[in-house]
């Protein structure tokens, strides 16, 4: 048996048993007052309720944040935050933002250069030239 | 004399821990996420002698029946918090699956196969190739329409399904008749039949390879300077793209009676 290392704690696996969200919560923020904050404003009359009931994942609270531009912030499973500055922006354009916040997971952007991420073991082992097939020269 | 009872009693107490007994604990430590269990009878002949008769470790799949590739990928269902045990019938499947009858080399070397975990595949989205094992972290290349996070995908087409010792590898494409001063590449209007129309995919009945999509990832945003000559002017151009990210949730070699009895999942 080759060396191996010491049993570590289970990683959390997620979406291979149960899926879970990876935003937990996302808070808006508004203002009565200042002008960028119009279009958040009618966001959350018209089109938050109808986001809200169709996300029963995400926890979502509304509050208000004068003399300040509206932001939605995003609270992610890995611990992270997300925040987008909405203001100026149309109902549609803060509802794209909501929706990427939605499906986000809270990592870092980076670059990624290999689309596969592995945790397990390479499933066919090392190649080892002391065993396997014998091959005469 | 007091002194040494004293240690004893306390070094008892060290040692009287919640952990078992040392003989009760796992003699195998393991950082890896998924069983290595070998129930297969021993080593297979095929790894000894694999130097003098390479393809009898490598069965051939049947071919795979014409099937136009309309999407690599089939949404099953929308599951986000309840777990199912077993998922429902895809809702819309090709109405070609195959119906061959099973090879004899198949027929007698899938249960081994079976019978070996882990297994890795490779799976095969709008023809590009993902060497997956269960539990892996997918990014693709490009923004799936359509999809929302949770939604499980059944991964249909594949060109490798293997174990430790075994591989089931799929046939080899039939080969494009081009005329010579053409190259691909020019050749407009999907006059080339494509891989899965070329039968070089698995069998689908043999595996079951299912993702769920995670969410949406993004790169940074990219920034281009474009200038031109005898011109102060510099104009940049950004661009960010989106990706979505797909959790390998099952990869699973089906047993005959479950292929022979043509029920699906």
């Amino acid at each position: 048996m080759p060396l191996q290392a010491l049993r570590t704690v289970a990683r959390s696996q997620n979406g291979v048993g149960a899926f879970i969200l990876q935003c937990k919560r996302l808070d808006f923020h508004y203002c009565d007052w200042a002008g960028s904050s119009k279009g958040m404003n009618s966001f959350l009359q018209s089109h938050l309720p109808a986001f809200a009931a169709s996300n029963p994942q995400i926890e979502i609270t509304v509050s208000p944040r004068p003399r300040k531009h509206p932001v939605i912030k995003g609270t992610y499973i890995n611990g992270r935050e997300k925040a987008v500055c909405v203001r100026n922006m149309e109902v549609k354009e803060i509802l794209a933002k909501a929706e990427l916040l939605r499906d986000a997971n809270g990592e870092k952007l980076r670059k990624a250069k290999k689309p596969v991420k592995s945790a397990n073991e390479s499933v066919r082992g090392i190649w080892d030239p002391f065993h396997g097939a014998n091959w005469s020269i | 004399m007091l002194t040494r009872t004293i240690k004893r009693s306390v070094l008892e107490q060290l040692w009287a821990s919640p952990l078992p007994p040392i003989f009760l604990l796992p003699l195998r430590a393991s950082i890896t996420t998924v069983s290595h269990t070998t129930s297969a009878p021993a080593i297979p002949e095929a790894l000894t002698n694999s130097a003098t008769q390479p393809s009898d470790s490598q069965t051939a799949s049947p071919r795979v029946s014409q099937q136009p590739d309309v999407s690599s990928y089939q949404p099953i269902s929308h599951s986000s918090l309840e777990s199912i045990p077993k998922l429902p019938t895809p809702t819309s499947h090709d109405p070609s699956t195959p119906t061959t009858p099973l090879s004899d080399s198949i027929r007698e070397l899938l249960p081994l196969l079976r019978a070996q975990s882990p297994h890795y595949i490779t799976a095969h989205i709008h023809a590009r190739p993902y060497l997956v094992t269960q539990g892996d972290t997918l990014r693709l290349p490009f923004l799936m329409r359509d999809v929302s996070p949770g939604d499980v995908l059944r991964l249909n087409r594949a060109s490798l399904l293997g174990s430790r010792d075994y591989t089931l590898r799929a046939a080899a494409p039939a080969p494009v008749a081009m005329p010579v001063h053409h190259s691909p590449l020019r050749a407009k209007g999907g006059t080339l039949p494509n891989l899965a129309e070329r039968g070089g995919y698995l069998d689908e009945r043999l595996f079951v390879c299912r993702a769920v999509v995670m969410g949406t990832e993004a790169e940074p945003m990219r920034v281009m300077e474009k200038t031109k000559r005898r011109q102060r002017h510099v104009k940049t151009v950004r661009s960010k793209l989106r990706f979505t990210v797909l959790k390998i949730k099952e990869v699973r070699v089906r047993s005959l009676e479950e292929i022979e009895s043509g029920e699906e999942e």
